[in-house]
């Protein structure tokens, strides 16, 4: 596979959901709303690389963790407090909302997967989307990973077919070989 | 795509402690009996389908995977877990013990699917998250990982542990039936069921001793047009079910039976109804729906269905809906007969705009 382009963004703990909107409304002009942080995280990932994204581009999105905020909100509502979630809350719960608003704003209409993130979550991204290309489904695959540890980091890679060859074991081997957009919040 | 074998499959639901079982009582129209939970500060019943079982999930999963590993070595496997609870059951707990919940209590999405690979020695493994479309995606990517020749063999474990944000928040949808009658593509349907459910499955290239199905073929793909439901005009699921025929070499009108997705929601079997319309103007071949029997299974569905399906085609006649003369499809009314080896497209649609379709071929006993 080729690698077309790729960002990395580092972000604060301290940064609220007001502010990761603000940062992201600098490359979306017209962002979802009530979205979460996780929603956010892969949101501004995918954005600093939308200028070079087709519509036929599948995408595989992973995260080490759910939105905490969010699910801290269901679990204390539904588990402590004995109240029904908010409807909005739960939706985006769902492990790959973060991937609609992603493929929604980018005008993806491909493959859309969401994988847990685990040590070799970069090689396991590379496979699926490998043969997504190979077969002709999508003509590039956008690569997502957000890791959410109270400060934050989500690195995306943008790929098209390319000559075989064995996936990448990281982020830093994948990209060694394009200039990596960067952005520190 | 290159078929792909179900060399074993293992089932454990409500409607039975194994496949066989299920299988039996689908056949012999035994829906299981619905265990209520009350909707908080509504207070209002709503039917769940539980398993009825002593087993830690642990040991549960540990069962189901040793039952269709059977004498295959881990080490050569790829684990695939596809599930929207995951450990979500001993959180829920955790929080409630607490009084709160914690940045700690924050488990990593991978735990299972890691624990699971480090006891069982499996080669790799990943949790795949597609909302209801899970476990077909997982059958889809890990088919086609085999065969490119990234790994000899793949197991899909698919589970749904009774979980309270789960219960409480598709009825904040509004989208559990408050009546418990589990009718898809009724006039009058009233939403859906939720079901307990776990499952595996073994794929490999070759057939196996006793192999249930070749998969042949699919497709998935994301409809951004909602986030919770999919285009009311059927297109993007005509698409979808377009895709997984052609990637399994197969004609519309080749399919023996096709497995609808059927939720029993007001908006999904309006836009499935109206996808099969467009797939067949004319006429559709004999239709199946198994949530009545299983519940919806939500992220475990795409396995737990197409494993009864599999298993009860092999043991006879699927059973009448004594509401199809209503329905807004031609569900069947009479006892459905359908050739254990017959072709076979099944739909599973999700939250987050996920699309799946399957084409499988049974293999007769």
């Amino acid at each position: 596979m080729k690698v077309i382009a790729a960002s990395e963004i580092h972000g604060s703990a301290e940064l609220d959901d007001k502010a990761l909107k603000a940062a992201l409304s600098r490359y979306l002009s017209s962002p979802p709303r009530r979205i979460d942080r996780l929603i956010f995280q892969a949101l501004l990932g995918a954005a600093l690389l939308k200028e070079q994204v087709r519509s036929d581009c599948g995408l595989y999105l992973a995260s080490r963790h759910p939105a905490r905020p969010t699910m801290g909100a269901l679990l204390d509502a539904v588990c402590v407090q004995q109240r029904q979630p908010k409807p909005f809350e739960f939706v985006n719960s769902v492990s790959n909302a973060a991937g609609f608003h992603v493929a929604q704003q980018l005008g993806l209409e491909g493959p859309n997967l969401f994988v847990g993130a685990g040590p070799r979550v970069w090689p396991q991204l590379q496979r699926l989307a490998a043969l997504d290309l190979a077969d002709g489904l999508v003509s590039q695959a956008l690569l997502i990973v957000v890791e959410d540890l109270g400060d934050f980091r989500v690195q995306a890679v943008l790929l098209e077919r390319g000559e075989a060859s064995a996936p990448a074991a990281d982020f830093a081997a994948l990209t060694a070989s394009v200039d990596v957009k960067r952005l520190d919040l | 795509m290159t078929p792909v074998y179900l060399q074993r499959g293992a089932l454990h639901s409500t409607l039975g402690a194994d496949l066989s079982d299920a299988a039996s009582n689908l056949l012999a129209d035994l829906r299981p009996q619905p265990t209520p939970f009350q909707l908080h500060e509504l207070q209002q019943p709503r039917p769940y389908f539980a398993v009825a079982t002593d087993e830690t999930l642990d040991a549960r999963l540990d069962r189901l995977l040793g039952e269709t590993l059977g004498d295959a070595a881990a080490g050569d496997c790829l684990l695939i877990v596809a599930s929207t609870a995951l450990d979500i059951t001993e959180l829920e707990t955790q929080v409630a013990a607490d009084g709160g919940f914690r940045f700690e209590h924050s488990t990593p999405l991978d735990l299972m699917a890691e624990r699971l690979r480090q006891r069982h020695g499996f080669a790799d493994a990943f949790t795949l998250n597609t909302a209801c479309t899970s476990a077909a995606n997982g059958l889809l990517y890990g088919a086609r990982l085999l065969a490119s020749g990234d790994c000899t063999q793949v197991l899909v474990l698919a589970f749904e542990t009774p979980s309270a944000i789960a219960q409480q928040g598709f009825s904040a949808l509004d989208l559990t039936s408050p009546s418990g009658a589990y009718r898809p593509f009724h006039p009058e349907r009233d939403g859906l069921v939720l079901g307990e459910c776990y499952c595996a499955t073994l794929l490999g290239l070759e057939p196996g001793p006793a192999p249930l199905a070749k998969l042949l073929g699919g497709f998935s793909a994301c409809d951004t047009s909602s986030l919770t439901t999919t285009r009311e005009d059927g297109s993007h699921i005509d698409w979808v079910m377009q895709r997984a025929l052609n990637a399994a070499g197969v004609e519309a009108g080749q399919i023996g039976l096709i497995k609808l997705h059927g939720t029993a929601t007001g908006a999904n079997d309006l836009a499935e109804s109206a996808g099969m319309r467009l797939l067949y103007p004319d006429q559709m071949p004999p239709l199946a729906v198994l949530k009545p029997w299983l519940g919806h299974t939500l992220g475990a569905c795409g396995l737990s269905e197409t494993l009864l399906l599999l298993a009860a085609l092999r043991q006879g006649t699927l059973p009448a809906l004594d509401y199809a003369g209503e329905a807004l499809l031609p569900l069947p009314t009479e006892p459905t007969a359908i050739a254990p080896d017959a072709l076979l497209l099944a739909n599973f649609f999700g939250f987050g705009g996920n699309n799946a379709s399957l084409v499988l071929q049974g293999i007769a006993q």
